[in-house]
């Protein structure tokens, strides 16, 4: 870790740490809110019409739906260092990556909302967003979203780009057979990738404390010869400048680096998860990373109320834009359920 | 480039290969042809492959082509799928069916169904190589086929070819199609010099670029009495089976499936139309599986084209045993297959 | 008229045996120069043989017959 993001990890209120520049503050903040306003909307939605009770294959969007609130900071922080044209590939919590990787916001929301307009016209659902556009896709198998990157990435490499793959896996992934697979052989191999780990600290209800035979994944990349880092407190700009060095480092053809985060799972599991077992969940709210952002930014001179309010009410247009757009499109056809399979 | 069904007539001057050599031929005329066709997988490289898929690619192509991985099945049917999804056309080995346990999230939850789940708009152009099948003894975990466990999986073709000609139009065919396709062959077709192998391992193939059409069976020798449908090493079996009983006046016919997805139901059906009676040979293992599926779609379509019940002729429901003659009193092997051709006929 | 020759595949055991284990052409066939003729193996080692010369190839020895190094295993006419 450099000085500066140890400082910054260290001390996270200290506003005017320097390094980053306005607009960059300021874009990674932007994201951070669409992010958090999608997904508040997505909860909104949701719940909307499970009732009376909980009925989980009922209403608008039916199914699991495993939200990010909390985990913003990670993909603003990476996915400000990349361009459409790099892939990444998420896990069954994937919309913050989506939003902040330039994901198109209405056919993503069609697709949850299992609409013909969507990504894969209701063919997917919520974890199984893809967009060749943006070359990103996520899967619903843990650490599985992994080996695949390392495709893209070789792709790109034998197509003569500088273009990288950024997996993104949970820290309960990091115990997942994929995950020591994929880190050797991008190792062995050079590929332009960047390994991801959010560590939520939470396996849905087992703690990463009782997982996980190390108190870092940032070790772990070491024992496969490639660089790791850990950054602490959820950290906005230690994820961004931690990417920066990663990315960097594919692009010259230097090879995997993996970046741990460890950030926060401001609500449960799933929704419907009760979260019984989580004993710091009180305490939750007070540690979510973008008003502690805003805060911050207030205090260097880079938002002030009219900046946050503009910011918000983007955020809230292009959401509520999209969920009109997804409510608007069709319902698939029944019989076309049997159609896709096969090219 | 033609599209033809293969020319099984072999000519007193025919070209002949073993299965692997015809398969080699496959690879390295697509590989010079599309520079986006690569192998990987383990032993893949100078070894040439554990059952002589790859034999001399290496030195032909080069270590960027052709692939030695690490032993992360996972990692790299994963990194196929990635490769796949941006454009290039990947053929991947698992050096043995039986090792699907260690990777089938990648092969059924991610290359089976990212087209479908991205509602068509993502393609994964993948060959998916393994070697199947017993005979040597090699054991309950290095012995089975499992392509019945690969067609019941939506989402990937699967192709299993028995003779030399078929093995090359069918991996031309496998390499040229936007879908995965899982490509098993039977190290007893592959004409090993290090292992016995059945005459018609070693067998006229056709020079030049053609395609053998995925989907469709092939009636490998046509007769009145009976239809055997089967697969793979299991044809080559039945030839035995028939070329004997023809001497007696009974006429089999052998329907070689050739592909289990697509299935060649039509191709079924009208055998059976013709014979009135069905035994179905499958080295893969007897229930929920490919002879349960050929039964079916007899007995959903038309059960009284049967004029005596189907037998099936399978490897029971146990793992492979080890010792010889153990192995042979599971396998689907002549003596089986005449057993069950006779009762059928009998009555 | 030239002989085809079963190659030395095992340098330390000059007088090791070997088969033939699979024959690409049928007797009488003919042949051009190059043409892989056989596949040959002497304890796990294998190896191709081609055609040395063009013209009608008669096969000396059967597949998985034991066949010395360096004895004639077909001719060329």
């Amino acid at each position: 870790m450099t000085t500066q993001a140890a400082a910054q990890a260290a001390n996270p209120q200290q506003a005017g740490a320097p390094g980053l520049d306005a607009a960059v503050r300021l874009g990674l903040y932007e994201t951070m809110v669409l992010s958090r306003t999608y997904e508040e909307a997505i909860l909104r939605e949701y719940h909307a019409d499970k009732g009376p009770g909980f009925d989980i294959g009922k209403g608008l969007i039916p199914g699991e739906m495993h939200l990010s609130a909390g985990q913003e900071p990670v993909a603003a922080g990476v996915c400000a260092h990349l361009t459409t044209d790099d892939a990444v590939t998420a896990t069954h919590r994937p919309h913050h990556f989506a939003v902040a990787h330039g994901v198109d916001l209405r056919r993503m929301t069609a697709e949850i909302f299992g609409r013909e307009d969507g990504l894969g016209r209701g063919r997917g659902g919520h974890m199984h967003l893809f967009d060749p556009d943006t070359h990103f896709s996520c899967s619903g198998i843990i650490a599985e979203g992994y080996p695949p990157a390392l495709g893209q990435a070789f792709a790109f490499h034998r197509q003569g780009t500088d273009r990288i793959a950024v997996a993104v896996t949970g820290e309960g992934a990091a115990n997942q057979g994929a995950f020591h697979e994929s880190l050797n052989l991008a190792a062995r191999w050079s590929l332009p990738v960047v390994f991801v780990v959010e560590d939520n600290d939470w396996g849905i209800s087992v703690p990463r404390t009782a997982s996980t035979s190390v108190a870092s994944n940032a070790d772990r990349a070491v024992a496969y010869g490639i660089p790791g880092e850990r950054i602490e407190s959820n950290d906005v700009e230690g994820v961004y400048d931690a990417a920066r060095r990663a990315v960097a480092r594919a692009r010259a053809g230097e090879g995997p680096s993996l970046i741990e985060v460890h950030t926060l799972r401001l609500w449960g599991h799933f929704e419907g998860d009760a979260q019984g077992y989580r004993l710091d969940l009180a305490d939750a709210p007070s540690h979510d990373p973008i008003p502690r952002y805003e805060t911050l930014l207030r205090e260097a001179g880079v938002l002030d109320d009219d900046a946050v309010a503009r910011i918000r009410s983007a955020a809230s247009e292009r959401t509520e834009d999209a969920i009109a757009f997804a409510k608007n499109s069709p319902v698939p056809d029944a019989a076309s359920a049997t159609s896709y399979v096969f090219a | 480039m033609t599209i033809t069904e293969t020319p099984t007539t072999p000519t007193p001057q025919s070209r002949r290969l073993t299965t692997s050599k015809a398969i080699v031929e496959a690879i390295a005329f697509e590989m010079e042809r599309d520079p986006s066709v690569f192998y990987l997988g383990e032993d893949v490289g100078s070894y040439g492959g554990i059952f002589g898929s790859t034999g001399g690619l290496l030195d032909r192509f080069g270590k960027d082509r052709v692939i030695d991985t690490p032993i992360s099945e996972t990692a790299f049917i994963g990194l196929g799928i990635g490769a796949a999804v941006e454009g290039m056309r990947p053929i991947v080995e698992l050096m043995f069916a039986d090792f699907m346990g260690v990777c089938l999230d990648q092969i059924y939850n991610h290359m089976a169904k990212i087209h479908f789940e991205s509602g068509g708009n993502v393609k994964v152009p993948m060959v998916l190589t393994m070697a199947a099948g017993g005979g040597y003894s090699d054991g309950a975990q290095h012995s089975q086929c499992l392509w019945g466990t690969f067609a019941h999986l939506p989402g990937m073709k699967v192709v299993v070819p028995s003779t030399p000609a078929d093995a090359k139009g069918l991996m031309t065919s496998a390499i040229r199609d936007d879908n995965p396709v899982v490509y098993v062959f039977h190290k007893g077709v592959m004409g090993l010099p290090w292992m016995a192998k059945n005459p018609r391992s070693n067998d006229a193939v056709p020079e030049g670029d053609y395609e053998t059409p995925i989907g469709k069976a092939n009636v490998v020798r046509e007769g009145g009495d009976v239809t055997v449908v089967t697969i793979s090493l299991s044809v080559h079996h039945a030839l035995d089976v028939a070329e004997k009983l023809a001497g007696e006046g009974i006429g089999v016919e052998v329907l070689d499936l050739r592909s289990l997805v697509p299935l060649d139901r039509e191709a079924i059906l009208a055998s059976v139309a013709k014979t009135g009676r069905l035994v179905v040979v499958d080295e893969d293992y007897l229930s929920f599986g490919m002879s349960g599926e050929v039964v079916a779609t007899i007995a959903e379509h038309d059960p009284t084209l049967l004029k005596r019940p189907a037998e099936r002729v399978a490897v029971p429901d146990v793992p492979i045993p080890y010792a010889h003659a153990l192995e042979y009193a599971v396998l689907p092997r002549q003596d089986r297959i005449e057993a069950a051709v006779r009762r059928t006929v009998a009555g | 008229m030239t002989d085809v020759v079963f190659p030395p595949l095992s340098k330390e055991s000059p007088d090791a045996e070997g088969v033939v284990s699979t024959w690409f052409v049928r007797e009488g066939e003919t042949v051009a120069a190059d043409q892989l003729l056989a596949e040959v193996q002497v304890d796990k080692v294998a190896a191709e043989v081609p055609a040395p010369a063009a013209g009608v190839v008669h096969l000396l020895c059967e597949e998985e017959a034991t066949v010395a190094q360096g004895t004639p295993i077909a001719r060329i006419d």
